[in-house]
């Protein structure tokens, strides 16, 4: 994201580069249930292992008085996985960093988690604290994720026995723009230094355009394409892409909120329909009976992988007791709304790839936790019209394997076995626009757009003589709701008669996936093209804490004065 | 649609570019002309400096005033800057130094095609994806600033010229433009028998209530749409502008039918 950006190096020739071998950048994997590190040994990508031995660690920070504190789940063992439900640790941060109070998938999580999450469903930041002694003390989740990262540099740094900085993350497609710079600024209080946040199809496409990559040198083999579904405790990915001679071309990329926590929690809400007001008073009884609740209901969901019935048989400890059997039947059921969603999400996505139909897709490549689920499987190779899935690659290390890859070629990586000649070219998943007729959207940057990409849509005023104009840029995240990024305001327009002025906006994307937003006016039969004002340009997101309050005080303090119109307007 | 640059705050940002160039070049000729006593020492000092000043007039000609005559227009647009190899294309192909975009290269001779409308299916995305290997941004960490910034713009303009002609639609206005001939797109309809049809298909396509007849439609406007293609192939093969526009009109419709019928499936 923040590409060299304040990292002008003293040296402007290129040759001190070559000298000194570069440092190769190592590849992770914030999780929300689970994380992973790797990186680029040379010839291949190694998983790095803690001293458990684990390549998969937990997610999960715990809050201690003790020093050293506070730990996280890359050095610490648990003794038992109620220890990380004691209201103590904070989890699932991937999915609550970088949203608002008003963000269902917050107020959700404030109902269904052991620890602390307040939400005043105003739009501001949610307030989020652990159990220490008795006492909630606050965090954040930008800290929460850098405690962690900072395990994992530690964790690296020893593997490889030199200093790390640079680093490649992977991010969910659906992560907004507001959530990049969140992770970007854990990484920054972590001391890393972020050279690509990928959406984590994007990783797993440049290990499956490796694999694909031809036995010959110079042969450039044929196209294969793949349909990726990926899909963890947080997140669901899906993506199309076409990979011939070690390149992949994302040909649509489409992603939403929803994972296993929301099997879980819909499991939970099954197994105690009062849960919500039986825990509400989150004292330490009820913060126990929600982490027998929890335990007992992650591993029926996980035993029902295997097996067609299972049986729950908990004690909440407050006169609520659960005796049952639960069937596969029963499960799929209860989250029949999360397997539409999937659906629809990999319908959505081939639409958009404009591939003509599912025969055309030669590979299902199935990443995350969730795609053990038979259900998930049969919808997706259901709906690719295939009897099997990719066997190629590891769906719990796909990912992290991706990003080191990419970790690799951003460091200047070169294998003179070709096995790095390999190139992912991206399409953002979210469109772009800004606030335009009336209180409307208009998209500049449509989604799926190939990255990186620059658009330009000409605007004019909305009211007589208006010499102002605020042009408020949104992104369009999950179900069409649109996020606040900034705004600023063209001013210096020439007073002319509404629809006259002519006012460009400009959307440009770099390859390190920034958002800049350019403005300016042309005044048409003025005789120069010319614009009358300097241009504007806006590095986005401007907005930050709180952008749910501030989008409404705009409108309330500008009303449609500073309004603009689509001057071109499609049929 | 690939079509920002003629658009105009982006064509404002690339012309006053071309502009501040070819302005500062005249200039530095000028002075040269007026300085020419200075001639000679200007080129023996400038001896050292690396030969990609050339590319980066807007910032290395006015401190280095009284630059040698190498740096004429010609020399630029038709040299390697960096091994002076004549004639480069977006990568020189003698030292792989990737070159300033050169836009008299359209896009037809990125892929090495010639200027028609029909072309054959699958020969776009191959030589799309190589140069791809080599100008996409994320590929070139190790050139130097100047020529990252270079890649970065051919790379852009090579997907411009990939999404361009690979939709007939925009293939075809393309073309028109390459002849000289601006194509509307919001051109409003003025013959009677066309509109009259528009209205009946909106019609259809709003009363459509189930996918069965909205897909029926849509085979109707994919068949009427090659029909059109073919039209506009045969019109601009012969020169005919005014068929051609013809043509590209009638695409236009139908092709907004699709969308609709896309957006309501």
């Amino acid at each position: 994201m923040s590409e060299e950006v304040g990292y002008t190096v003293a040296s402007d020739s290129d040759t001190t580069r070559e000298e000194t071998s570069p440092e190769i950048a190592i590849g992770i994997d914030i999780g929300t249930c689970q994380c992973s590190l790797a990186v680029w040994n040379g010839s291949q990508v190694d998983l790095i292992r803690n001293t458990r031995n684990q390549k998969l660690m937990k997610s999960y920070v715990t809050f201690r008085n003790e020093s050293p504190s506070p730990v996280g789940g890359v050095s610490n063992q648990l003794s038992h996985e109620y220890e990380m439900l004691s209201g103590a640790s904070i989890f699932n941060m991937k999915r609550l960093i970088g949203r608002l109070d008003t963000d269902p998938i917050v107020s959700q999580a404030s109902k269904t988690l052991p620890f602390l999450i307040q939400t005043l469903g105003v739009g501001v930041k949610p307030f989020i604290a652990a159990l220490v002694n008795n006492m909630w003390r606050s965090t954040t989740p930008e800290e929460v994720v850098a405690i962690y990262l900072v395990e994992m540099k530690a964790l690296a740094e020893a593997r490889l026995k030199r200093p790390v900085r640079d680093v490649v993350l992977t991010v969910p497609a659906a992560f907004s723009r507001l959530q990049l710079t969140r992770i970007a600024r854990s990484c920054a209080m972590a001391g890393l230094h972020v050279l690509r946040l990928m959406p984590e199809p994007a990783a797993v496409a440049l290990l499956y355009a490796q694999q694909q990559l031809p036995k010959n040198m110079g042969d450039s083999g044929s196209e294969r394409v793949g349909l990726i579904f990926n899909m963890g405790a947080g997140y669901c990915d899906v993506a199309i892409i076409a990979t011939a001679g070690g390149v992949s071309q994302m040909k649509a990329l489409a992603g939403s909120s929803i994972g296993g926590e929301d099997l879980l929690q819909n499991m939970m809400h099954w197994l105690v329909p009062e849960m919500d007001s039986l825990f509400s008073g989150r004292g330490l009884d009820e913060i126990k009976s929600m982490g027998i609740l929890r335990v007992a209901t992650q591993d029926a969901i996980h035993k029902l992988s295997f097996q067609p019935t299972v049986e729950i048989d908990i004690d909440l400890g407050n006169g609520t007791k659960i005796c049952r059997v639960v069937n596969v039947e029963e499960f799929e059921e209860i989250n029949k709304g999360v397997f539409e969603k999937c659906g629809s999400l990999i319908q959505q996505c081939l639409h958009d790839s404009k591939v003509a139909n599912v025969d055309y897709i030669d590979d299902v490549i199935l990443v995350g936790g969730c795609t053990n689920i038979p259900k998930l499987k049969n919808i997706v190779t259901g709906i690719c019209n295939k009897s099997e899935v990719y066997s190629g690659i590891n769906p719990m290390e796909a990912a992290v394997r991706g990003a080191a890859l990419e970790g690799a070629l951003a460091s200047g990586v070169n294998d003179s076995f070709g096995s790095l000649d390999l190139l992912t070219i991206q399409v953002n998943a979210h469109r772009l626009g800004i606030r335009a007729d009336g209180n409307g959207f208009v998209p500049i940057i449509d989604r799926n757009t190939t990255l990186p990409a620059r658009r330009e849509m000409v605007f004019t005023t909305a009211h007589e003589n208006q010499t102002e104009a605020l042009i408020v840029v949104y992104e369009e995240g999950d179900d069409e709701k649109l996020l606040l990024l900034g705004y600023f305001k063209v001013v210096g327009i020439p007073a002319a008669p509404r629809g006259v002025p002519e006012i460009s906006v400009c959307m440009d994307i770099d390859a390190s996936n920034m958002l800049r937003v350019m403005a300016g006016v042309v005044m048409p039969g003025s005789g120069t093209r010319n614009p009358v004002v300097p241009l504007m340009e806006v590095r986005m997101p401007t907005a930050d804490d709180g952008h749910g309050l501030c989008a409404e005080a705009l409108s309330r303090s500008f009303g449609s004065t500073l309004d603009l119109v689509t001057l071109h307007n499609k049929l | 649609m690939g079509e920002e640059d003629r658009t105009p705050l982006s064509s404002f940002i690339r012309k006053t570019l071309a502009q501040s160039l070819s302005l500062q070049l005249l200039e530095e000729t000028t002075s040269q002309l007026q300085n020419q006593p200075h001639f000679s020492t200007a080129c023996s000092f400038n001896t050292n400096e690396p030969p990609r000043v050339f590319k980066t007039p807007k910032t290395n000609f006015t401190r280095n005033s009284g630059f040698s005559s190498l740096g004429s227009v010609e020399e630029i647009s038709s040299c390697c800057w960096n091994c002076k190899t004549r004639r480069p294309f977006l990568i020189c192909e003698s030292c792989g130094s990737v070159q300033p975009v050169d836009h008299s290269v359209d896009y037809f001779r990125i892929f090495g095609l010639d200027r028609r409308f029909d072309i054959e299916d699958g020969s776009l995305e191959g030589m799309y994806k190589n140069w791809q290997k080599k100008l996409h941004p994320d590929l070139v960490h190790t050139k130097s600033k100047e020529e990252r910034e270079y890649a970065a713009e051919q790379s852009a303009r090579v997907i411009d010229a990939y999404t361009t002609l690979r939709k007939p639609l925009s293939r075809a206005i393309y073309l028109m433009r390459l002849e000289g001939v601006e194509v509307d797109e919001e051109q409003t309809v003025s013959e009677p028998e066309l509109l009259g049809e528009i209205m009946e298909i909106r019609e259809a396509v709003d009363e459509a209530t189930d996918s069965q007849a909205l897909n029926k439609i849509q085979s109707q406007m994919e068949e009427k749409l090659r029909h059109w293609c073919n039209s506009f192939a045969n019109a601009f093969g012969s020169k005919s502008f005014d068929e051609a526009l013809k043509s590209i009109q009638r695409m236009t419709y139908y092709h907004r039918v699709n969308e609709e019928i896309v957006k309501k499936l």
